[in-house]
């Protein structure tokens, strides 16, 4: 499934070489954000806060196709 | 904690300066390393001072009222965040304990003249400013400086001691006129928080000037300098630490917004939606550079912002941090970044708090909406939510005590109770003291940290709350009891009151150490610490006899607390804090409500062996600190 993933302040370096155009990726159907997070190598110590859809959502929430994505350390 | 004996005291000066402005005489006193091996120096050392030498009851602005400047045995240029000064004093906003603290040369200059501790009590007739340079101290007539920014006074005095470089201290013309919520300026950094400018300024002590060229001898050298090199190499292997220095604070913004940490309108909210944007426009439009608030900080988080032209037109300044620029935006509901730089570089120039002020226009903006201030009241300024174009006025306007903000200038506790009505419902505190930039709704530790942090609801000791719970930042402090952050929801309140006593009680020593509280997010531990103390000081200390002696500071300033009145209803949140948000993001989100407060505080009171009726530290807890006589 394609996700659209937007990563802020020290997160935008792990973006490189990993998305598609118009800052998309693509993923297994059903991958969780904290999966996500690993598939980018987000380190698991930088706090993130997730929202889907400009709704925040835990990191064992589950995508759907076509879902926007924005991932913030704190 | 075992100690190895040494006829001298390393690793500080060992000398404390009291200054009496009424009979402009000083004296001199012998530190006794006993207290400092109990209190160490800095918020801790001032708590002792304090306790001893106040009578409960004091009028913080009278004569017989006492600040005291604090260095720690880590003050030092060396010492990675080692620029650092704490001033320590009963607060005329909260009428509670007071402690204010800032980055910047001050701290490790004024311990160069060859003082731990400046003690300022009585009077000045007129106005002074205050020379230490080494063992030449005098009373310089300040009357010239009375009304002029606070850049303005540091230009002056600069040119009148012929010395460019000389370290300041300084009150804004907010000081001058007491505004109970006035900072204490060092040049664009600010001691921001309780009111200590208004203190230095009921003194008729305009601004404090030093210059030294002592030194401090570690008693074992090598192990020191290993100490320290170990610890640099922790900050630069940093992630967090790199993002400080590429972003600042301000690259929080639109991470707590997201995270529901974010107070908005007035509390009505804890996320906004607009931080990113806010943040994007800072970054193109205002931000300068990046800089170091004291010579050699390894982080240097500080910005360099400006406003290139319109209305709000602010030249190059030193400040425009994330609590700040908070304040003025996600506070008052205002849109526009640029009014923000701007009026944050106002406050710092009138020399007034800049969080306690954007609070508390959120507060009069609220109460304007509510009929609570009419537009009589406000003489025709219109105080709608998010009209930036009033803030130049009004914060000229508070910090003289003028019109509105005669109202406004002692904060919104006092403000609400000369209203009336229903105004206190509008009036966000702990203590007396605003509410920072962070949100108890994001995660429940910082509810605990807010409603129990000695000072009030501040922008750094509920950082450890906030920071553990949102952020999964375990501090270093899992050996002393906490557990790993990353097992425990954000939202969870069972156990939340048991770990920010330890978190507390770990997390006060930089600011006992006399060092910036970012190099602890940053991966720096109470075991480094430990270590560079016992290199430093020939003690034998380890994390462990840091957290010991951090609460017993602790306790101490809660019993400075009790004395003056307070109770447990002072732990105690705003209701708006704890409820449902009004609208954003985390309007539907039901675990974002603090749903039993009083039950994470009974568990708090119990974990620090406090009476879980009354919130008073038991006998035996006193007892084991050694503060039975207290």
């Amino acid at each position: 499934m394609k996700i659209k993933v937007k990563l802020y302040t020290i997160l935008k370096k792990y973006a490189k070489g990993k998305m598609l155009e118009n800052d998309t990726i693509i993923l297994n159907k059903g991958t969780t954000m904290k999966g996500l997070a690993h598939s980018l190598n987000i380190q698991d110590n930088l706090g993130l806060i997730f929202l889907v859809n400009d709704f925040p959502k835990d990191k064992e929430y589950s995508l759907n196709e076509g879902e926007e994505v924005k991932i913030f350390s704190k | 904690m075992e100690s190895t004996t040494h006829t001298q005291l390393y690793g500080y000066m060992g000398k404390l300066l009291r200054v009496d402005l009424t009979k402009q005489k000083v004296s001199f006193e012998e530190i006794k390393p006993e207290v400092l091996k109990e209190f160490i120096g800095g918020v801790g050392y001032g708590a002792r001072l304090l306790y001893d030498e106040l009578p409960a009851g004091i009028n913080p602005l009278s004569p017989e009222s006492k600040i005291v400047f604090a260095t720690g045995p880590f003050t030092s240029y060396q010492v990675p965040g080692g620029g650092s000064i704490e001033i320590c004093f009963k607060s005329p906003l909260t009428q509670g304990w007071g402690e204010a603290r800032s980055g910047g040369d001050f701290g490790p200059d004024m311990k160069k003249t060859g003082y731990d501790f400046l003690v300022i009590e009585g009077k000045a007739t007129e106005p002074v400013y205050l020379l230490i340079d080494d063992n030449r101290i005098e009373f310089k007539d300040a009357s010239s400086l009375v009304g002029k920014t606070v850049s303005e006074k540091t230009r002056m005095i600069r040119e009148e001691l012929a010395e460019q470089d000389i370290s300041i201290a300084c009150i804004g013309i907010a000081g001058e006129n007491l505004v109970n919520i006035a900072s204490v300026m060092f040049g664009g950094r600010a001691a921001g928080r309780s009111g200590a400018g208004a203190v230095m300024g009921s003194k008729n002590l305009i601004a404090i000037a030093v210059k030294g060229s002592g030194k401090v001898k570690p008693v074992h050298s090598e192990k020191y300098k290993a100490a320290l090199k170990e610890m640099r190499q922790v900050i630069k292997d940093s992630e967090v630490a790199a993002g400080f220095r590429e972003f600042g604070t301000m690259g929080d913004m639109a991470g707590n917004d997201a995270a529901g940490d974010w107070p908005t309108k007035n509390w009505q909210a804890n996320n906004w939606g607009k931080g990113q944007a806010l943040y994007d426009h800072y970054e193109k439009h205002n931000f300068i550079k990046n800089e170091m608030c004291y010579k050699g900080c390894p982080i240097a988080c500080g910005r360099i912002a400006q406003v290139k032209e319109g209305p709000f037109k602010t030249p190059q300044h030193a400040g425009a941090e994330y609590e700040s620029l908070s304040a003025f935006t996600a506070f008052i509901f205002n849109e526009n970044m640029d009014a923000a730089v701007h009026s944050s570089y106002l406050c710092n120039e009138y020399g007034i708090d800049t969080i306690s002020t954007g609070a508390v226009i959120a507060f009069a903006m609220e109460c304007f909406e509510n009929g609570l201030i009419s537009q009589e009241d406000a003489e025709g300024l219109d105080l709608t939510w998010g009209n930036a174009d009033v803030l130049p006025l009004l914060i000229e306007k508070i910090s003289k005590r003028e019109g509105v903000g005669k109202l406004l200038a002692d904060g919104v506790s006092k403000a609400a109770k000369k209203i009336g009505k229903n105004a206190q419902q509008f009036a966000i505190h702990c203590k007396g003291l605003e509410g920072a930039a962070h949100d108890p709704r994001s995660g429940k530790a910082l509810a605990v940290t807010y409603g129990t942090a000695n000072r009030g609801m501040c922008h750094i000791h509920p950082l450890e709350g906030m920071a553990y719970d949102s952020g999964k930042i375990d501090w270093g402090m899992i050996p002393y009891g906490v557990p790993d952050p990353n097992t425990l929801d954000r939202w969870d309140e069972k156990g939340k009151g048991k770990i920010v006593k330890i978190l507390q009680d770990g997390l006060i020593m930089p600011d006992v150490l006399g060092v910036c509280k970012f190099f602890m997010y940053a991966g720096i531990t109470l075991e480094h610490y430990a270590k560079l103390l016992s290199a430093l000081t020939g003690w034998q200390l380890e994390g462990k006899d840091l957290v010991k002696i951090g609460e017993r500071i602790s306790n101490l300033q809660r019993l400075f607390n009790l004395r003056e009145g307070f109770t447990k209803k002072d732990d105690d949140l705003p209701d708006r804090a704890k409820q449902r948000p009004l609208f954003g993001a985390y309007r539907d989100e039901d675990r974002c409500i603090i749903k039993d407060y009083e039950g994470m505080l009974r568990e708090y009171y119990e974990a620090r062996g406090w009476d879980e009726e009354t919130g008073i530290p038991k006998k035996e807890k006193l007892l084991e600190l050694g503060l039975q006589d207290k």
